[in-house]
C-alpha cells in the first residue's frame, strides 16, 4: 500500500488550498492520504472553524473562489473536505496538541474528522510509512 | 491507426488536479483493457497524466496537442 502524509498548520483560506489540492490529486495517485492538522491548522476540522478566513486581506476571496470555480473545485472549505472524504482515502487527524491549545474538543469534530491523535503516533504509523511526506 | 476509445472524459477548463482526479474516477468504472479518451486544456496534464500512467500501470496508448487541447488515449490495466 502506497500513502501520502501531509501536515498543514495553517486554517486561512488562501494559505491551505494548495495543500488540500495536493491531498485531493494523493487520492488519485495513491490509496490512502493522511492529514494531521497542527496549529491554527485543527481549527480546520471543527465545526466551529471549518469556515473561510483569509490570511491575505487584500486578497478578492470573490476572485478567488471564481478561480477555483473554473479549476473545477468547490469553493467552500467544508465542501472541499466532504469532496476529499467521499473518495474514502482521506483522513483527517487533529494534533492533540494543537487541539489543547487552541481548544478544540473531540466533541467539537466535524463528522469528517477522524479524530484527535499525538503526534508521535502519526509519525510513526503515517508519516515515517507513507511513500510521500508534504507540509504546508 | 487511430486509437478508439470507450469512453471519453472531457476535462476542458479544468486545473490541475481535476483532470487527473477525473480520470482515475473514470478508470475505475471501466474493465481491464478499456481504452478512456480524456480531453484537457491543463498544460500540466502533459506530463501528469504520463506520470499517473506510469505510477498506476495503467497504458497511456497515445497523447497530443493541438491549439492548446491535450488528447489522451489511456488503457485500464
Amino acid at each position: 500500500m502506497k500513502s501520502m502524509a501531509i501536515i498543514i498548520q495553517k486554517d486561512a483560506y488562501d494559505l491551505i488550498l494548495t495543500g488540500l489540492a495536493f491531498a485531493y490529486l494523493g487520492t488519485a495517485v495513491y490509496d490512502e492520504v493522511d492529514i494531521l492538522c497542527v496549529n491554527w491548522a485543527v481549527k480546520l476540522i471543527s465545526k466551529e472553524g471549518v469556515k473561510i478566513k483569509l490570511d491575505h486581506q487584500d486578497a478578492s476571496l470573490q476572485k478567488i473562489q471564481e478561480n477555483l470555480t473554473k479549476a473545477g473545485l468547490p469553493t467552500d472549505l467544508y465542501e472541499i473536505v466532504k469532496a476529499l472524504k467521499s473518495t474514502g482515502k482521506v483522513h483527517f487527524y487533529g494534533c492533540s496538541l494543537a487541539a489543547a491549545i487552541f481548544e478544540v474538543d473531540q466533541k467539537d469534530l466535524i463528522p469528517e474528522a477522524d479524530g484527535i491523535v499525538g503526534a508521535t503516533w502519526f509519525l510513526t504509523e503515517k508519516a515515517e510509512k507513507a511513500t510521500i511526506f508534504m507540509q504546508y | 491507426m487511430a486509437v478508439s476509445s470507450n469512453k471519453t472524459l472531457d476535462a476542458s477548463g479544468l486545473s490541475c488536479p481535476l483532470p487527473i482526479v477525473k480520470t482515475k474516477k473514470e478508470i475505475d468504472t471501466m474493465s481491464s483493457g478499456q481504452v478512456l479518451e480524456i480531453i484537457s486544456t491543463d498544460p500540466g496534464s502533459k506530463n501528469d497524466m504520463a506520470a499517473w500512467c506510469n505510477r498506476t500501470g495503467n497504458k497511456l496508448l497515445e497523447s497530443s496537442e493541438e491549439g492548446g487541447k491535450f488528447k489522451f488515449y489511456v488503457q485500464k490495466s
